[in-house]
């Protein structure tokens, strides 16, 4: 295999997990953005998103697409209930917040090992086979994959743009009190923004569970690496939340393909350290004022 | 003082009643791998322990010296971690005070916890492979399964002859158990004429193997081993490779993990797969426990399954002839001196006094088997010295 292939590989392998960790940072930032809430049961949403794909897949057998929106749709209900009963209490208080978030994590997870067991749990694929152009070899699942994360933030960008309901979310991760005065019900505002933000996390889980394999623990590493791309990106901002999330898709997958996984992980740290202390507020994200 | 007096009198009639109570009950532990990757090991090892506890239990208990003992088992779980498994076995020791453990799983979990064992004289039966696990200087250390120092230089003997195989890669966990399964191995693939030309390490949560196997098979290998990966990864591993065109032949020198690899890989992708096995499938006894294990647990077997099962037996039968379910010391003299014991392994023994100074390592026959339309086919029966 000579050093072209192996970068063509590097390539599509980054655009992969890119596509994955921008799902996953996307509805991240966009509670951070609207709510200022830091929601550490981020990566359990998308435990659930994949443990409904499962589920309906393998037992129901019906089409992926169905099992994506029936993930996308119980996990954001299950959100928005949990913004409304957990979460929305502690509005006034970042802190209590985040720490009821992190409760929530825990009891998500653990229930979730109650539920399931803690066994991880094989997906069948969705598409076997592999596309072959020339000496690359492209796994149609991971091709899948990035087809349906550019689908569905392309569908979650037109929402926000175009429609008012997007426009009221948007006024109100600007300025809450204006909203308001604007009419905007901000009490509706939080619950759909956060149940819309799980259910991109859930999409993200079910559409990776083939890929990898799902089980209760499966959350934790997207979380991490989630918070990782929206610290990069710029906290609050969605095309920072893009851009950071494939850009550390691609600096994992290069110097893992190149230098090996140990110093790429140090080297994915070290490149985020650098781009922060040319640019503190991230990529495209705005200095508080 | 006359409320002190009767807290006083109900807390000592507590003390007595709970004492009489737990005086009729034999604890056994169980510490492994309950979540994450090594599940399948874990549950094959608390499946083993609560299966020997059912056959006596079913008995009305074990009958050691006239006395019949109900048995419990106390499983935590290690998360396949040093520091989790070393408070989990402290839990045990201390809290619970448990003497007898199935366990630890890793060869990490198993260096931190056998001085603590050994202090405290718990009878551990590990499944740890480091050559470490077993010393002069670790009395109550017991291994059930035959690790792969003593299988893998027959075994990769065999497969490189057959294959003809020169350029092998890997990936291993980097920790303990990967760095140590990776040297070994190395050096026994060396032995016998082939290379390593990649090596590489991992952390043990990575579910995504593409960049690092992009990175091995850019070096050219014949063949890639799987040894030293849990289960889960190397069905994982399995699948990636063949996603990217890999179409040479894959190697599981190591622990079983048949059932994970099938599942997680799919059949298609597991065709010219050669592994481990360390029972032979075809066994009427061994069939048995397979249904017994399965009907109960709903999950495919693990082979290290039945090896713990054994070992749990062999505690059980030297209990009741050293007359004693407390002192470990009667316990393990006992165990030492069975010879030709049965199991559903067939007769088993102690050796390992050359290579390790303890002779607490379980003896039993292993196999080589190729995967074939979803299933494995023994191609090689191996002792510790040859494959054939």
């Amino acid at each position: 295999m000579d050093y072209s292939i192996l970068l063509g590989q590097a390539v599509l392998n980054g655009l992969v997990i890119g596509a994955m960790y921008m799902l996953m940072a996307v509805g991240f930032t966009l509670v951070f953005g609207i709510m200022r809430v830091v929601n550490f049961a981020h990566g359990e949403f998308y435990m659930l998103g994949a443990f409904a794909g499962f589920f309906t897949y393998v037992y129901w057998e019906i089409p992926f697409v169905v099992c994506l929106l029936i993930a996308a749709l119980t996990i954001g209900v299950l959100g928005m209930l949990v913004e409304r009963t957990l979460i929305q209490p502690f509005r006034s208080d970042e802190m209590s917040g985040m720490i009821a978030t992190l409760a929530i994590s825990v009891i998500i997870q653990n229930g979730a090992v109650l539920l399931w067991g803690p066994q991880p749990r094989a997906m069948p694929d969705i598409v076997t086979g592999t596309l072959a152009i020339g000496p690359f070899s492209f796994p149609w699942s991971r091709l899948v994959v990035i087809a349906a994360a550019a689908l569905i933030f392309t569908a979650f960008w037109l929402f926000m743009q175009r429609t008012r309901l997007g426009r009221a979310m948007r006024a109100v991760a600007q300025d809450t009190e204006t909203a308001l005065i604007q009419g905007i019900r901000v009490n509706y505002i939080y619950p759909l923004a956060f149940g819309m933000s799980v259910a991109l996390a859930a999409l993200a889980g079910a559409l990776m569970g083939p890929v990898f394999s799902v089980s209760p623990f499966v959350g934790l590493t997207p979380m991490l690496k989630a918070f990782v791309v929206v610290i990069l990106g710029g906290l609050g901002s969605v095309p920072g939340a893009v851009v950071g999330g494939l850009l550390l898709g691609m600096i994992e997958s290069f110097t893992a393909t190149i230098f090996g996984s140990l110093v790429s992980d140090i080297l994915q740290l070290l490149l985020v350290i650098l781009i922060l202390l040319v640019r503190p507020a991230g990529l495209l994200g705005q200095r508080e004022a | 003082m006359r409320g002190f007096l009767k807290v006083a009198l109900l807390s000592t009639a507590c003390a007595v009643s709970s004492y009489s109570a737990s005086a009729q009950t034999l604890k056994l532990g169980v510490l492994a791998t309950l979540s994450g990757a090594g599940t399948a090991w874990g549950l094959a090892m608390q499946g083993a322990a609560e299966l020997a506890a059912e056959d006596v239990n079913s008995k009305g208990g074990l009958e050691v010296g006239g006395k019949k003992y109900k048995v419990e088992i106390v499983a935590y779980d290690d998360h396949y971690k040093a520091a989790d498994a070393l408070t989990a076995f402290n839990r045990m020791v201390f809290d619970d005070s448990i003497k007898f453990v199935v366990g630890p799983l890793g060869s990490a979990p198993a260096l931190a916890l056998l001085p603590v064992s050994t202090e405290n004289k718990v009878i551990t039966m590990t499944m740890a492979f480091t050559p470490k696990a077993l010393s002069a200087d670790y009395k109550y250390s017991f291994r059930p399964v035959i690790p792969s120092d003593v299988f893998s230089d027959p075994q990769i003997k065999w497969v490189v002859q057959k294959l003809g195989a020169k350029k092998i890669g890997g990936l291993f966990p980097n920790d303990e158990s990967g760095q140590q399964v990776g040297a070994a191995n190395e050096a026994a693939y060396e032995a016998v004429g082939a290379k390593f030309v990649a090596k590489e390490f991992f952390e043990r949560e990575r579910v995504d193997f593409v960049p690092l196997l992009t990175r091995v098979l850019a070096k050219g290998i014949d063949a890639f081993e799987l040894n030293g990966n849990a289960p889960q990864t190397a069905g994982l591993l399995v699948k990636q490779l063949r996603e990217l065109g890999f179409k040479g032949p894959i190697i599981r020198t190591g622990g079983d993990a048949t059932a994970d690899i099938l599942k997680v890989a799919g059949k298609d992708a597991t065709e010219n797969v050669y592994v481990h096995q360390p029972i032979n499938t075809d066994s009427p006894a061994i069939q048995e426990y397979t249904k017994r294990f399965e009907t109960k647990y709903k999950t495919p077997l693990n082979a290290f399954s039945p090896f713990f099962y054994a070992n749990v037996q062999m505690v059980f039968a030297a209990m009741q002839k050293s007359g004693t379910v407390t002192d470990s010391d009667k316990v393990r003299e006992a165990m030492l001196g069975l010879k030709d014991f049965e199991t559903v392994l067939g007769k088993v023994n102690w050796i390992g006094e050359a290579q390790w100074k303890s002779n607490q390592q379980l003896d039993a026959p292993f196999y080589v088997a190729l995967l074939k339309g979803g299933a494995a086919q023994v191609v090689a029966k191996c002792t510790p010295k040859v494959c054939e």
